[in-house]
C-alpha cells in the first residue's frame, strides 16, 4: 500500500520558501523514509566531526592548508613551513641544512640531491627504526619527495615532529622543481658504465 | 532456498547482522576519528578525490562510519544506517579495487592509520569487505 500523502502547511504568498520546504521535507520521509534518514544521520556525522575537529589539538582544515598540503593539523601548519628551490639552493651551498630523501629506495638510489639521507616515507615502519639514531636534532632538515601534492615529505614532517625534531622545512615540489632548476643530482651510474 | 530466505530475513538474524556490521564500523572509526591527519594521507594515496576534497573527507567519513555503527548497535533507524554502511563498504570496495588495478602499493586505512601500519590495501582485504557489504546490504533492505 503506498503512504499516505502527507499533510502540512502548503506554500502560500505568506509563507513561500519555509512551508515549500517543510512539504518536500514531508514527502521525502513519506516516499523514502531510509533515505531521508540516513541523509539525517550523515547530518549528525557532519555536526559532530566538525565539533570533534574544532576541539582536536592535531585537527585538521576541511580545506587543505596553505599550499595545497593535505592532512596536516592546524597546530603543525608553521612547525613545517615549506621554501622555495632558490632557498633550498642557498641551504645546499652553504652546507646548512641536511636534505632528507623521502622517495622511494629504488628512485633515491637512481638519482638525488648529493649527500641526501634516504628515508623512505613509504617503508617507514623499517626505514626509521634504522635511521633514527642518524638523523641530527640540531641540525636543519629540508625534505623533499617527488613534487607537487606527493604529501611523502609533509608527512614525514609529521612523523619527525612527532619524534622530537624541530627544524624541518619541506621542499615545494620537491625533487620536481630541484631538477628543473638544475640543482646539482648524483645519479647512478648506468650498467655498461659500472 | 526458501529456508535460506526464510533464515536470512528472520529477525534475529538481521538483528545480528546489524550488530555485527555496526560493531565493525564502530571499531573502524576509532582510529581514523583520533588522527585525521593520517587518515588524510592514506585517502591520498587512494588518489581518488581532488585534493580540495581530500581533509573534508577524511574528517566527515570516519564519524559517518561511527554513527552508523551506533545506530545499527542500538537499533535506532536501521534500515536507514543499513543504507548508510552499504554506501560505506561498496566505497570501501572500489577504492580498494582500483587501488589493486592500478599497482598502488598503499596502507589501507580500515581499522589503524598508525604509520607503522602494515596492512595494504589488498585482494584479500577485499575478500574481508564483501561480508561487510552484504550484511549492510540485508540490514538495509530487508532490516
Amino acid at each position: 500500500m503506498p503512504p499516505a500523502t502527507p499533510t502540512g502547511p502548503a506554500a502560500s504568498p505568506d509563507c513561500p520558501i519555509v512551508c515549500a520546504a517543510s512539504a518536500l521535507g514531508r514527502i521525502a520521509v513519506a516516499r523514502f523514509p531510509h533515505a531521508t534518514r540516513a541523509l539525517a544521520l550523515l547530518c549528525l556525522a557532519a555536526v559532530a566531526a566538525w565539533g570533534w575537529n574544532a576541539r582536536l589539538p592535531l585537527g585538521i582544515r576541511w580545506l587543505p592548508s596553505p599550499g595545497n598540503r593535505v592532512g596536516i593539523p592546524r597546530a603543525f601548519e608553521k612547525r613545517l613551513p615549506e621554501i622555495n628551490v632558490a632557498r633550498a639552493l642557498q641551504l645546499y651551498e652553504a652546507a646548512d641544512a641536511l636534505f632528507v630523501d623521502s622517495r622511494d629506495q629504488k628512485d633515491y638510489e637512481k638519482d638525488h640531491i648529493p649527500g641526501a639521507v634516504s628515508l623512505p616515507m613509504r617503508e617507514w615502519a623499517t626505514a626509521w627504526p634504522k635511521m633514527r639514531d642518524r638523523l641530527p636534532k640540531d641540525r636543519l632538515l629540508v625534505l623533499y619527495c617527488y613534487g607537487a601534492h606527493c604529501g611523502l615529505s609533509t608527512r614525514q614532517g609529521k612523523a619527525l615532529l612527532e619524534n622530537g625534531y624541530s627544524k624541518l622545512v619541506i621542499l615545494d615540489y620537491g625533487w620536481k622543481t630541484w631538477t628543473e632548476a638544475d640543482g646539482p643530482t648524483v645519479k647512478r651510474p648506468r650498467a655498461r658504465e659500472r | 532456498m526458501a529456508a535460506v530466505k526464510r533464515l536470512l530475513t528472520h529477525p534475529i538474524f538481521l538483528r545480528i547482522a546489524g550488530l555485527v556490521v555496526g560493531a565493525a564500523l564502530l571499531y573502524a572509526s576509532l582510529d581514523k576519528i583520533a588522527r585525521p591527519d593520517r587518515f588524510a594521507d592514506i585517502v591520498h594515496d587512494y588518489d581518488m578525490l581532488p585534493v580540495v576534497a581530500v581533509n573534508a573527507f577524511a574528517l566527515l567519513m570516519p564519524w559517518t562510519e561511527m554513527v552508523a555503527g551506533a545506530a545499527l548497535i542500538l537499533g535506532v533507524w536501521r534500515r536507514g544506517a543499513g543504507l548508510l554502511a552499504t554506501a560505506l563498504s561498496a566505497a570501501f570496495l572500489i577504492a580498494i579495487a582500483q587501488a589493486e588495478l592500478r599497482g598502488l602499493k598503499i596502507e589501507c586505512g580500515c581499522f589503524d592509520v598508525s604509520e607503522m601500519s602494515s596492512s595494504q590495501a589488498s585482494w584479500s582485504l577485499f575478500a574481508r569487505d564483501i561480508p561487510l557489504l552484504l550484511g549492510s546490504l540485508l540490514v538495509w533492505r530487508k532490516g
